[in-house]
């Protein structure tokens, strides 16, 4: 860059920005993945995808399927909020329009059977209509208020799915059941392109593969086009854009468009998989993990996009089964640990201690007379089989896990307020604590660990590190 | 008639339960422009706690104090434990964001509130609690206008118009009330007048906060039901009231609570009950896009 | 920060890694010892995972948590009778349709789960049906009610409670010969379960030529004060088809706090003790399982354990039952699927704790199940009136 330029001074200082910029900017999983470039990774990425069902089963097909779909929309709602910075709560509402528009275009439900390449770009033009005149009604709101409409579009939709079974139009006696309320629709047609039906998951997640990395590769070529950038300028700062003569508004509702199509159309991909549509589906619970994922991802970036999409639809997944959550745990634990100590004596130190914590818990459970269990009523796999010789796990595992989980959050707590040099006492006490808490009861309840974790995970991200994995540290000058 | 009147009462008494938690969000908003989506949990936890005294003090079927005593208790500690959770949660997930970008403090209340629905079902369990108040407070009310009033619905309305009116004392009048109003206008500013910036915002989350549980308790002896969903949609509700009043602006909240108090109650009655929600977001919607401010917020010129 | 680096990674792929692989054979509960010729029992215990499709977490989860303790008390119980060895494997769907198809899969693909207890909701067996159906995976359900679900279009699903087929034209012909009613409002619950009773209760009190207003409620709304306000004077009962008990307790306080004349009638979802109204009346698919001598046994258990229960817990021990008693009939060390499936209907529990015989009409539903009607009386509890 700056071998070019033949200025001297100020300007050359000026156009080496990006250079000192981007590598300290960066963070360290960025500049991992920064050492090679992009389509390598993507390459990887897609081979491995295509590899996958030849060795997979049905479920890993479908949790495919839900992993291509979760990335559609994270792409989707990146370019609405990464990209234009538009806060759009209500975004599944889009998804949702989609994969009811085409239940009602492809099923029993009016006895209408559009073939899918005819069903599909209807409705995925609808839904961009449906962008549109969001887009138009909320051009004029900012930051928060948009929030805020988009929110009350979001629910109103999810609201009018449920009770859209007996709606009352004047003029007719009997109600219309226009949505099916809160069973749905069921009995959606499958895909079928050029005659053949698409039998099983496996052809949907072919499609995905297919549609994802088309996606990707359409939002890599925006980035360095003339639209990409308007919007990145919006996004950092409507002001200054308008003042650089961008059409703010027209560029506002493009955004909109873009995205809601992107979420129409795997809407409809959506649909066709679950072959019926229920308006659970569309709540504030997904748009949650979205929002999560594209914020861990770094929003704004194509890479943390996907990268954090992919994170948080396959981990929960991996929880539901105990052998597999346990490894995330220690995982998770010994992240945790190494993120809060840094020298290598101090972890050694620290493990040592809190093996010797646990012994010495084990001593006051049996001056306390607490009744304990054998550990093969609680060991699943190969770690909590190692632990079953070291941790004492008492009988009544709702109590003991309860006072432990509400020990280990004041711990935590504390452990924020206190200086480093008081730091690495607690650190032994509150590592007993979390395995103990997640052995005797964490683990015995996937469900609500799994949210639990999702909400700790949202609350330490933005404490730690808020740019996400691949994002740019922002500034704002207030 | 009678309806109108029943529903008027069951609008107003709404309404005054919307507006506790409407004005927690504008306070809060107020000073540290952070749209705070844990508040909703906040209230939950304070409807727990009224529950949990009253069983310890022997309710529903035989309390060892007079009602009037165990009310009381109810509501101070519910709005104690509420205080000092949101205390709680400004310190911890909130404070280390201060100086961080507009969308960090929301997406840490979102995981807030994520952690505390799920806690409290960790804890506590997924039973419903019921506060089933007729069993220990029963009797009919006087008469309004030929309808039956709960004297329930008199008690909560009447406590709910004293904080209000306690809350806009403690603004109008007050030093601290003071040192509120200069932090919301400009923080800045506050600090090179010598203003302890963080104590006011501790002090305002508490009250904030305590106004919450004190709903959470007038929700539970009205509506007797207590769950840790519960929190999720009144803070909805009450956030969307916060916002059609004008978000930052104390006598916005109390409208907004009203207003969506009343919307509710009369399309359930003269609309369909089916179709109460959806009419309601669309009126909010076009509140908003008309005065996008809010029905009584200000029209704040920005300098850039 | 160069080793958080490294682990940050390491922990990314292996964790999808990990996902990629826990759809595949579950090394944990699966006995590998090839089934013995002959087809011995002795000696080795039939071990099997059953799959529990219930909403175990979201706005129902008062109604899961509890089908989920009561499963986990079945299998503890009759492993200690048998000396099997079955375990569960929890499936959330959060009594929803939409994630339910999401679990399914993942339990069938799940090659240690031979049976599933579940799914809760009318619309979820709907939409998990045909998946397995295709796997031979027998479903047994607590709680789906919807008549249709039987009509064979489910050839591995059966159900232990009677439908609303049978609940409807019950509890309507209690409503107007045992209280008169000749106005009745249906508050209806906006759920799967709702619906569908509701309708059917509806239809019955027509044909007896009853005034019937229907209301619909969403199952997370507090305030029933708007609703109540819409019972006229000459409504004489309002029929609540409500899956929480404590909303029916909090709609029939309603009602007289606006001092209306309407006694609250709940259908089987309010048996509980969360709803003990002194006056009102409430239906069952079993008489009270605590006043059944050979089941106070079972109840005191979970009481101790798990706290009080309503009505959906009891009928999901009785499912778990039945998929054991399935699997662990032709079982020769690891339980078997497909055996499961096709002995599902043939079993026959004589003494089960809902107080009636469990025997399956080919069909899948529970042969000559009835409806017991109950009011609740001043001590709180509900006595048997018809």
């Amino acid at each position: 860059m700056a071998e070019e330029s033949l200025a001297i001074g100020t300007d050359e200082w000026v156009a080496a920005h990006e250079g000192r910029t981007s590598g300290q900017v960066q963070g360290p999983v960025a500049r991992t993945f920064g050492r090679l470039p992009w389509w390598v990774w993507g390459s990887i990425a897609v081979l491995v995808a295509v590899v996958l069902p030849l060795i997979g089963s049905t479920y890993l097909m479908r949790v495919g399927v839900n992993l291509g779909l979760f990335l559609m929309l994270a792409l989707g709602l990146n370019l609405v909020v990464g990209y234009a910075g538009l806060l759009d709560i209500g975004y599944v509402a889009f998804y949702g329009l989609g994969a009811y528009g085409f239940a009602m275009l492809a099923s029993d439900k009016f006895g209408v059977h559009l073939p899918t390449v005819v069903a599909v770009p209807v409705v995925v033009a609808a839904v961009s209509i449906f962008g549109l005149v969001l887009g138009l009604a909320a051009r004029r709101l900012l930051g928060d208020y948009l929030a805020i409409v988009t929110l009350f579009f979001g629910q109103m939709f999810v609201e009018f799915a449920l009770s859209g079974d007996a709606i009352t139009v004047p003029g007719r006696a009997e109600q219309v059941d226009l949505t099916g309320g809160t069973n749905g629709i069921t009995d959606v047609d499958r895909f079928s392109f050029l005659g053949v039906e698409f039998s099983s998951d496996r052809w949907y997640y072919y499609l995905l593969v297919v549609l994802v990395v088309l996606l990707a590769l359409a939002v890599r070529r925006l980035d360095g086009s003339r639209i990409g950038r308007a919007w990145k300028a919006v996004g950092q700062d409507p002001l200054a854009a308008e003042a650089m003569t961008m059409p703010v508004n027209r560029l506002k509702i493009m955004a909109f468009v873009v995205g809601a199509g992107i979420a129409g159309l795997a809407g409809t991909v959506f649909a066709a998989v679950q072959r019926g549509v229920f308006p659970s589906s569309f709540d504030l619970p997904l748009l949650i993990l979205l929002y999560a994922a594209v914020i861990l991802g770094g929003s704004g970036s194509l890479k943390g996009a996907l990268i954090g999409a992919a994170l948080l639809s396959l981990l929960p997944e991996a929880l539901r089964e105990p052998s597999y959550s346990e490894m995330v745990f220690v995982l998770l634990l010994v992240a945790g640990l190494a993120l809060a100590v840094r020298s290598w004596r101090d972890r050694i130190i620290v493990v040592v201690a809190t093996v010797v914590f646990g012994f010495v818990m084990n001593l006051l459970f049996t001056l306390l007379h607490v009744q304990g269990v054998p550990a093969s009523a609680w060991t699943s796999g190969p770690v909590s089989t190692l632990l079953g010789h070291w941790l004492f796990v008492p009988q009544d595992r709702v109590l003991w896990g309860n006072l432990g989980f509400v020990g280990l959050v004041v711990l935590l707590a504390v452990l924020t307020l206190v200086g480093t040099r008081v730091r690495p006492i607690l650190l032994p006490a509150i590592v007993w604590l979390s395995i103990f808490v997640w052995f005797v009861r964490l683990a015995d309840v996937p469900s609500i660990t799994r949210q639990l974790l999702i909400g700790a995970l949202l609350i330490v991200l933005m404490i730690v590190r808020p740019q996400g994995l691949f994002g740019r540290r922002q500034v704002e000058v207030l | 008639m009678e309806l109108f009147v029943q529903q008027l009462v069951n609008g107003l008494t709404l309404g005054g339960v919307y507006a506790l938690i409407a004005l927690g969000y504008t306070l809060i908003y107020g000073v540290l422009q952070l749209l705070n989506f844990a508040h909703g949990e906040v209230y939950m936890v304070g409807a727990f706690t009224g529950f949990f005294v009253m069983v310890g003090l022997g309710g529903p079927g035989k309390p060892i104090v007079p009602v009037w005593l165990m009310i009381v208790a109810m509501f101070l500690a519910a709005m104690v434990v509420s205080g000092l959770l949101g205390v709680g949660i400004e310190r911890f997930a909130y404070r280390p964001l201060r100086e961080s970008t507009r969308i960090a403090p929301l997406i840490s209340a979102l995981g807030v509130s994520l952690f505390l629905q799920n806690a409290v079902l960790l804890l506590f369990g997924s039973r419903v609690r019921s506060y089933d108040t007729p069993r220990y407070w029963s009797g009919a009310g006087p008469q309004v206008a030929g309808v039956q009033v709960n004297p329930v619905r008199i008690l909560v309305l009447v406590l709910a118009i004293i904080l209000m009116v306690g809350l806009t004392r403690l603004v109008e009048k007050t030093a601290f009330g003071r040192g509120m109003r200069a932090v919301a206008y400009d923080r800045d500013a506050a600090v090179m007048m010598g203003i302890d910036v963080n104590k006011v915002i501790v002090l305002v989350f508490f009250v904030a906060s305590a106004l919450a549980g004190a709903a959470g308790v007038m929700v539970g002896l009205v509506f007797f039901n207590v769950n840790n969903y519960m929190g999720f949609l009144a803070g909805l509700k009450g956030f969307t009231a916060a916002v059609v009043g004008g978000i930052g602006s104390i006598p916005g909240a109390m409208l907004g609570g009203l207003l969506i108090g009343l919307i509710e109650s009369f399309t359930t009655a003269y609309v369909s009950a089916n179709f109460a929600s959806v009419l309601s977001f669309l009126v909010l919607i076009l509140v908003m896009l008309l005065k996008p401010r809010g029905l009584l917020g200000t029209r704040a010129i920005v300098k850039v | 920060m160069r080793a958080a680096t490294k682990i940050l990674v390491g922990m990314m792929a292996s964790g999808m890694a990990l996902a990629a692989c826990a759809g595949g054979e579950t090394p944990a509960a699966t006995s590998t010892a090839p089934a013995m010729a002959g087809g011995s029992t002795s000696g080795t215990p039939c071990t099997g995972a059953i799959g529990v499709m219930a909403p175990i977490t979201g706005g129902a989860a008062a109604i899961g948590g509890e089908q989920l303790n009561f499963a986990k008390l079945a299998v503890s119980d009759y492993n200690a009778k048998n000396g099997t060895n079955f375990s569960i494997v929890e499936g959330d769907t959060q009594l929803d349709a939409g994630q339910a198809s999401t679990v399914a899969p993942q339990l069938v693909s799940n090659q240690a789960v031979i049976g599933v207890v579940g799914p809760a909701g009318s619309q979820e067996v709907e939409s998990v049906g045909p998946a397995f159906a295709d796997a031979k995976m027998a479903f047994v359900s607590p709680s789906a009610t919807r008549t249709s679900l039987t009509s064979g279009a489910f050839p591995t699903f059966a159900r232990v409670i009677p439908t609303d087929d049978v609940q409807g034209p019950t509890d309507a012909d209690f409503m107007v010969s045992k209280l008169g009613a000749k106005k009745v409002v249906i508050v209806e619950e906006k759920t799967s379960y709702g619906a569908g009773l509701s309708s059917a209760v509806e239809k019955a009190l027509k044909e007896k030529g009853v005034d019937v207003k229907r209301i619909q409620v969403s199952q997370k709304q507090p305030d029933y004060s708007s609703v109540v306000a819409l019972v006229d004077a000459d409504t004489s009962v309002v029929f609540a088809t409500f899956q929480i008990a404590a909303n029916t307790k909090a709609l029939a306080n309603t009602l007289q706090q606006q001092s209306k004349k309407a006694v609250v009638f709940g259908s089987d979802g309010s048996f509980s003790a969360d709803f003990d109204v002194p006056g009102q009346y409430v239906s069952s698919f079993a008489p009270d399982i605590k006043g059944i001598p050979s089941s106070k046994a079972v109840a005191d258990a979970y009481t101790a354990k798990y706290g009080e229960f309503g009505t959906f817990g009891p009928p999901t021990y009785v499912a778990t039952q039945v998929i054991m008693t399935a699997a662990a009939k032709d079982c020769t060390g690891t339980a078997d699927r497909a055996k499961t499936s096709s002995n599902v209907l043939g079993v026959s529990i004589p003494d089960s704790i809902l107080g009636q015989p469990i025997t399956f009409t080919d069909k899948g539903d529970v042969k000559d199940a009835k409806f017991f009607i109950f009011k609740i009386g001043d001590d709180r509890k509900p006595a048997l009136v018809n």
